[in-house]
């Protein structure tokens, strides 16, 4: 009977010209959008493979210098982009590119595509993510809306239930049949994106898998919005009402809760402005042990426990270069503070992500919006690893060499000149991301909370359907 | 006949519970929106505010520090000596702000981008500047609740279901056959009926303009000029919409056919077209590779330095005016002389590439902005972002007046650090100081307005050729 219901709804669906020109519309979208994404991807990524090899290059041709002046000089790392960034480019546009490595100090990523944009880019790009996370459930209200209201409206709803139909036998009709007609759209996307993505694999690492589990996640968005759908036809009187109620309950769930998410994670725990983190770290640092001057009690006090320690009483006696022994203590100390700092940092942006949490539970798209951006590797979590693992290439860098300094020259040489070879033993930046199963195991609290939203809504469908008044 | 028909529209209109939730949801979403851009405007008041606090502290203590040294009642490092012209370049930045615009807090734009203070110092390079704020990207990527997304966003559905069953529900409660057995003009009567809805709609919406105006502390009297602009642009915006609300009407269909036609075309306008148009720009003539001009930034700067450290004979050569005038005394400032010879010549090779880059970028960004005249929900936000002063031409702006700043302070500086002086109590004084001229940005909001115009003027055009042509018959089987 489920099955009869689903048909007839199906078929009803397909029959009439909204759905068709809608469902051809979604289809023509979301293939522009993968075009235009892809046209993007490729022209990010051809400059990301050169950026990376020039910047090899740079550093490596370097000729003989002081290994301080090189560490001054530094080098970039750049934030590679993958395959399935194609669907979701989550924050990519609004965090940098990349990474000035330098000595004594932390930078942030430069260089955020949005800066470089003009306003109209803060409406959104025609992305992927785009289309499947506003559009398609705006797709599913306007097919759906009139689902019941029609039958009520036409008065059929009262021979339905003359003739002994079920409430849970109706609702899973209606459901399937809505349901059906949103995978028409969606599976041939998805086999397209499978066809599609498989041919940029040698650019990255790219997992069917993850695929298959984003697109999973996005159906049950979907199934969440029919049920919505099919809950507020199952109340409203009339199809208008119907369709003003599922409007606004979109323009709350997509557009309205992020922001205001925005704004209650921005008075509850705000990030520091550029300034206040920068005097902040400044602040820390003149505290402490500085590299670049040895005449700070810091400096004498470690300079002291050295002596003391290889039992000599002189730097110069000491078997290493002692400035570049104390560059290389002050560099750890001043790693330490950032490491400090952006810990504090890491602290506010957990707070802020909670607030999107308790907002999920008013909002569908807020949890499919962190699952999906998390696993194509676009979100700000994704941005954390990567500016970490730069911070730990910039660390061993600087110690490789102040510590060639310290061992290869004597106390007061600063006009020692490496050899131009040291440049290459000190090995290229490879980054490695997150894995998928670390991303699945660090978004549980997303994945419950949509699976949740399934359950409410399915839930709500039910009791609707039953109290639902014929007239 | 006109005054009789207005007269019991208002009468339906006031029965309607739908009409009076919906203003009060409108106005109560105005002022949340206008609370939030006073909050973000607030902070970045304070913001500059407390940099200029800790600049004028910082300053009464190198003075008190000055006078000490002079008089001898301190000794210090000699590189923490604040009389020395180096240190004060360094160490007493001016803080180059960007204070908001009076009606910064109607739209965030680009604001949440842009750090707004700079402090620019002797040594750093000022085209390096970064002008990053530090932002969750997340809040970034979902915006602000504002009033310009209450305007571009909201407005336009709140006008809809004012009107897109303007005609449909008397086609459906059958009062369409009474009135067009009348001698009445079919645009004309539905015309009225849409007025009406029109003023009352601009008078909610400007009221609410104005209340939020007033609760955010803003003197209207001041930007009168301004808030006029504002309420006119929103009123083309609504006449706007009205207008293709009328057309959609006009063919007949039901309430349920209009309203997803409706939908669909704020889901084109507002949502699609914008977002297509960001995209195949950025694809069509994409943004100038910011990777590619570090790289050569890199490589024109490594070259430079290769030269760099031989040069401050040739530098004086170039420079004569800047020779010290008494050459017993050995310059205290030798080792800086050099820096700066040599940074010259780093700036000079890296400048072409960083200009060129610019030029690109302008370009691009001035293709970019001549495709908001599409749609007008484009045009309506490059409006309110001109007005509010936080678009990206006023960052650019920004970008431009700080680097010249930086200069002199340089300028400052340079000539009396050739000239071997010290810094005395009294030349902070002298010191170059900054502010941010929004003047000198060009602005847009007239032509932005002349668009909104055209298509108010197309929509009206359109719908009342659409209505001429319409059949009688047709619309009431």
């Amino acid at each position: 009977m489920i099955l009869n219901i689903a048909l007839k709804e199906l078929k009803e669906l397909l029959r009439e010209g909204r759905f068709r020109v809608m469902a051809f519309v979604m289809v023509a979208l979301l293939v522009l959008a993968a075009f235009i994404s892809n046209n993007y991807y490729q022209w990010v990524n051809n400059q990301h493979v050169t950026a990376k090899e020039n910047a090899r290059n740079v550093w490596v041709s370097q000729d003989n210098k002081n290994p301080h002046s090189a560490a001054h000089y530094g080098t970039y790392a750049f934030k590679p982009k993958y395959p399935l960034s194609l669907i979701d480019q989550g924050v990519d546009k609004y965090a940098g590119i990349s990474i000035y490595l330098e000595a004594h100090k932390r930078n942030d990523a430069q260089y955020m595509a949005a800066q470089d944009q003009t306003a109209i880019s803060r409406f959104g790009d025609l992305t992927p993510d785009f289309i499947l996370l506003f559009i398609i459930p705006l797709f599913i209200i306007l097919i759906g809306f009139n689902s019941f209201t029609s039958e009520r409206e036409n008065g059929t709803l009262r021979l339905l239930k003359s003739q002994g139909v079920s409430p849970r036998t109706l609702a899973g009709g209606k459901w399937l049949g809505l349901f059906i007609a949103v995978l028409l759209v969606i599976i041939p996307v998805f086999i397209l994106s499978v066809l599609f993505l498989g041919n940029v694999q040698d650019f990255g690492e790219f997992s069917i898998g993850a695929l298959a589990i984003l697109f999973l996640f996005y159906l049950l968005y979907y199934a969440v919005f029919t049920n919505i759908t099919l809950v507020v036809s199952a109340w409203a009187k009339k199809s208008n009402i119907a369709l003003v109620s599922l409007l606004a309950i979109w323009m709350v769930a997509c557009l309205g809760m992020p922001k205001v998410a925005n704004r209650i994670a921005e008075s509850m725990s705000p990030y520091p402005t550029q300034s206040q983190f920068v005097a902040a770290v400044q602040e820390d640092e003149r505290k402490g042990l500085d590299g670049h001057n040895p005449f700070s009690a810091e400096a004498k006090q470690l300079e002291q426990e050295t002596l003391k320690k290889y039992n000599v009483d002189s730097v110069q006696q000491l078997p290493f270069n002692w400035d570049g022994y104390l560059m290389q203590k002050g560099e750890e100390h001043t790693a330490e503070i950032y490491f400090k700092h952006h810990e504090q940092l890491k602290v506010t942006y957990e707070n802020q992500t909670s607030v999107y949490r308790v907002a999920s539970v008013l909002s569908p798209y807020l949890p499919t919006r962190f699952l999906s951006m998390a696993l194509c590797r676009t979100d700000y979590a994704s941005h954390w690893h990567f500016s970490n693992a730069a911070e730990k290439y910039r660390i061993m860098m600087m110690d490789k060499l102040n510590m060639h300094f310290a061992e290869n020259s004597t106390y007061g040489d600063w006009d020692y000149l490496a050899d131009k070879s040291l440049w290459k033993d000190i090995p290229d930046f490879t980054y490695e991301p997150v894995t998928y199963s670390q991303i699945l195991s660090s978004n549980l609290n997303n994945i419950g909370v949509l699976i949740a939203w399934l359950v409410a809504s399915s839930l709500m469908l039910m009791v609707s359907v039953k109290k639902m008044s014929i007239l | 006949m006109f005054l009789h028909q207005i007269k019991y529209e208002w009468l339906q209109l006031l029965r309607d519970k739908w009409v009076a939730t919906l203003l009060i949801i409108f106005i109560a979403l105005c002022l949340f929106a206008a609370n939030n851009g006073s909050k973000k405007v607030a902070l970045r008041q304070a913001e500059v505010e407390a940099s200029l606090a800790v600049m004028n502290a910082a300053d009464s203590d190198f003075k008190a520090n000055i006078d000490s040294v002079e008089r001898g009642l301190k000794t210090v490092e000699p590189w923490l000596n604040p009389r020395r012209l180096n240190f004060i370049g360094n160490r007493a930045p001016r803080v180059a702000a960007m204070q908001p615009a009076p009606l910064a807090f109607l739209s965030t734009g680009q604001s949440d981008l842009f750090t707004h203070t700079i402090k620019p110092t002797l040594y750093g390079e000022s085209y390096v500047l970064s002008f990053s704020e530090l932002s969750n990207p997340v809040q970034l990527m979902f915006g602000s609740f504002d009033l310009a997304f209450v305007l571009i966003y909201l407005l336009p559905l709140l006008v809809l279901a004012f009107s897109y069953n303007l005609l449909s529900s008397e086609k459906e409660q059958g009062s369409l056959r009474l009135t067009l057995a009348q001698p009445v003009s079919l645009f004309a009567w539905l015309f009225n009926k849409m007025i009406l809805r029109f003023f009352i709609m601009t008078t909610i919406v400007t009221t609410s303009l104005i209340l939020a105006l007033v609760i955010s502390g803003i003197p209207i009297v001041k930007v009168f000029s301004s808030v006029l602009l504002i309420v006119a642009l929103v009123t083309l915006y609504i006449f706007f919409w009205f207008t293709v609300s009328l057309i959609v009407n006009a063919f007949g269909r039901s309430s349920g056919t209009n309203a997803v036609t409706i939908i669909s075309f704020w889901v084109v306008l507002v949502l699609l077209l914008p977002a297509a148009i960001s995209q195949l720009a950025n694809s069509l003539y994409p943004v100038p590779s910011r990777i590619n001009m570090i790289h050569e930034m890199r490589i024109a700067k490594s070259e430079a330095e290769k030269v760099a450290d031989t040069i401050l004979s040739s530098y004086y050569r170039d420079h004569p005016e800047l020779a010290q005038r008494d050459t017993t005394i050995q310059n205290q400032y030798q080792f800086y002389l050099g820096y700066f010879a040599s940074q010259d010549v780093v700036k000079k090779s890296v400048a072409p590439v960083l200009e060129e880059y610019q030029t690109k970028l302008s370009a691009q960004q001035q293709f970019i902005e001549s495709f908001r005249f599409i749609s007008p929900s484009l045009l309506l936000q490059n409006a309110l972002n001109d007005v509010a002063g936080t678009s990206s031409r006023y960052y650019e702006s920004y970008r431009n007046q700080v680097v010249a700043f930086a200069e002199e302070w340089r300028a400052y500086f340079l000539p009396r650090m050739f000239n071997n002086e010290w810094m005395t109590k009294v030349d902070f004084e002298k010191l170059p100081s900054f502010t941010f001229h929004y003047d000198q940005v060009d602005s847009t909001r007239s032509t932005d307005t002349v668009g909104l115009l055209f298509f108010a003027v197309l929509t009206f055009v359109i719908s009342s050729l659409v209505y001429r042509n319409i059949s009688r018959k047709v619309l009431i089987t």
